[in-house]
């Protein structure tokens, strides 16, 4: 997740500055050019207040067309509303013109081309070709109607050329940016996450050594003992040792894989030493519970190893969350008071012997 | 008691029925008498000299949960003791909120169902390890108040601890661990949808000293998160 975002953010602030220089392109055309050219020929048109509306509508509709894609990727049916707004409002623009100088006065087809540029950029690069074909047929069919000679079409084809040529050239080329923002960030996310990978493994190799330091410490001399012939296996004291540093083996492994409700899972680790022997082990829980720090859990599991150790026949494992921690409680027939480890870690650990069943809390509070 | 509690097994696997006969028969004082087994909620019978006060329910028949059908049964005037191989918090609020006096989870049936049922019978509240644990685990905005001592108790109880011990741990008498316990399933019972069962274990409740009406206030999210805060003397202060 770290890795990701600050990258997510870099590709999308690359995409924003595009799609920010395509706007100021395209109101820039709108006003300057489009505009500019309206009020040049104002008395070449029949009516210049309907050449003036039309301006307007379409204004409107590339105001739209910048707040929907400055807000992220319109969707088909925002995108395509704007894209026929224009297109209509501009070939109504071309058709009230007066015949035989359409082209020359037309200020409307690269307008509407640009706009469509605008609102399509990101959707898929069919769709800006269809809509620009779309304009170009329409502004064709207004000159058929008005009569279509040799040097009108030529006209119309180098103006089709030169605008259509334009836009078809601006919206690749922020594609092509795009794709280039987008390898950028998969290279700082790869670089990030290799980064990351060495520090987990460098974590693993510590933790690795930590725990073959803690065998060192009380599995080994034991297994020493024994081949040495000192440590009598047929000796109760011997087994239970032996049953404690199994159970012990088998938490460092579960210690291993870090998932989340880690303590649940390593006192499921610590419990199937017991049930080995036959013992009863029930384990649940109650409500969410908190998360809770490696050297805690160590003496929580400390605490269930010692008393499933003991433990006769049965043994119930209950976690419940309680005021800012966790209460870990043990009830088992051990028959006799068993020791437990000292509080530690901020983990306070309460005992009550009642016959032949003990019952043991382990408190864990975050404060 | 003079006569017998009636009680009634809708439960979908026979050798499941058959368990749950042979604890009614080895009850020491014959005071349940099983009068009906079926094995899905349409075999039941409501002829008057065999109805059964209580009805034993499996929650899952035929692989589909009928939690949602409590309120029927409820509504024809069973009262319902929920017996399921389901231990899920949420399965069990969602029963007890549909108008069963009581859940007792399968591993729990030999040593709490018939007590459960004549504890029904008697519109009592009877509280399960595995109860205690989905009251504990409850998080939803609309869950009642329970006091501190409540609480207490219920966690013991969840933990394991005979209600002796409990009462040894909390310095109070096996009688007041019963009342929190109990006064804890009352709240839940004032709690949530209204149902006929739930009024009567609450009248019952208020006749046997366990409540008094006036704890029985509609939730508050205050006066809950006051009893949430640890008391003094709790470890970190």
């Amino acid at each position: 997740m770290t890795a990701v975002q600050p990258t997510a953010m870099m590709s999308g602030r690359y995409q924003r500055a595009f799609t920010l220089a395509v706007v100021f392109l395209v109101v820039a055309w709108h006003v300057a050019g489009a505009g500019g050219q309206l009020l040049h020929d104002r008395s070449a048109y029949g009516s210049f207040a309907f050449q003036g509306v039309m301006w307007l509508v379409m204004a409107l509709a590339i105001t739209a067309g910048s707040v929907l894609v400055l807000r992220g990727a319109p969707g088909w049916r925002s995108a395509w509303a704007v894209a026929v707004i224009v297109l209509a409002a501009s070939t109504a623009a071309a058709a009230a013109s007066p015949a035989g100088q359409m082209l020359a006065v037309n200020w409307s087809w690269g307008s509407a081309g640009w706009a469509g540029v605008l609102v399509l950029l990101r959707r898929r690069f069919g769709e800006l070709a269809w809509f620009l074909a779309a304009e170009a047929l329409a502004v064709l069919s207004v000159q058929a109607w008005d009569g279509l000679h040799r040097t009108d079409l030529a006209g119309f084809l180098a103006v089709l050329a030169w605008s259509t040529g334009a836009q078809v050239a601006v919206a690749a080329g922020v594609r092509a940016l795009d794709a280039a923002a987008g390898q950028a960030a998969a290279a700082v996310r790869s670089e990030a996450a290799a980064r990351e990978r060495a520090a987990t493994a460098e974590l693993i190799q510590a933790a690795r050594h930590a725990r073959w330091l803690a065998l060192q410490e009380s599995a080994a001399p034991l297994v020493a003992e024994l081949a040495a012939g000192t440590a009598d296996p047929g000796d109760p004291q011997v087994r239970i040792r032996c049953a404690v540093q199994a159970a012990r083996l088998r938490r460092l492994l579960a210690e291993s894989d870090e998932v989340p409700g880690s303590l649940v899972h390593e006192l499921h680790a610590s419990a199937d030493v017991a049930e080995r022997r036959g013992v009863a082990v029930e384990i649940e829980a109650a409500g969410p519970l908190p998360q809770v720090p490696g050297p805690a859990r160590r003496v929580i599991t400390d605490a269930a190893i010692a008393i499933l150790t003991a433990a006769r026949s049965q043994a119930r494992i209950t976690l419940a969350t309680v005021a800012a921690g966790i209460a870990v409680s043990f009830v088992a027939d051990t028959g006799s008071v068993v020791r437990l480890p000292p509080a530690h870690e901020g983990v306070a650990i309460e005992h009550q012997q009642d016959g032949g069943m003990l019952w043991a809390e382990a408190r864990w509070t975050s404060r | 008691m003079d006569q017998p509690v009636t009680v009634a097994i809708i439960e979908d696997h026979p050798v499941v029925t058959e368990g749950v006969a042979s604890w009614i028969r080895s009850d020491p004082g014959q005071r349940v008498r099983l009068v009906q087994t079926a094995r899905d909620l349409t075999g039941l019978r409501a002829v008057p000299p065999l109805r059964a006060d209580v009805v034993i329910l499996d929650l899952e028949l035929s692989g589909e949960l009928v939690t949602k059908r409590i309120p029927g049964l409820v509504a024809a005037g069973y009262r319902v003791v929920a017996f399921s191989g389901h231990s899920d918090p949420t399965i069990v609020m969602e029963t007890l909120d549909n108008g069963a006096h009581a859940y007792v989870s399968k591993d729990e049936g030999r040593d709490h169902l018939v007590e459960a049922v004549l504890a029904a019978a008697a519109d009592r509240p009877y509280v399960t390890r595995s109860q205690a644990r989905a009251m504990l685990a409850d998080q939803r905005p609309a869950r009642p108040a329970l006091s501190q001592q409540e609480r207490q108790a219920l966690l013991l109880w969840f933990q394991g601890m005979s209600k002796e011990s409990v009462a040894r741990r909390m310095s109070i008498s096996e009688n007041t661990v019963r009342q929190y316990i109990n006064r804890a399933r009352a709240k839940y019972a004032a709690a949530g949808r209204t149902a006929p069962s739930k009024d009567a274990l609450l009248a019952r409740a208020i006749e046997d000293g366990v409540i008094r009406p006036g704890e029985i206030m509609p939730y508050m999210s205050f006066a809950r998160s006051a009893a949430d805060r640890p008391s003094p003397g709790a470890p970190g202060q």
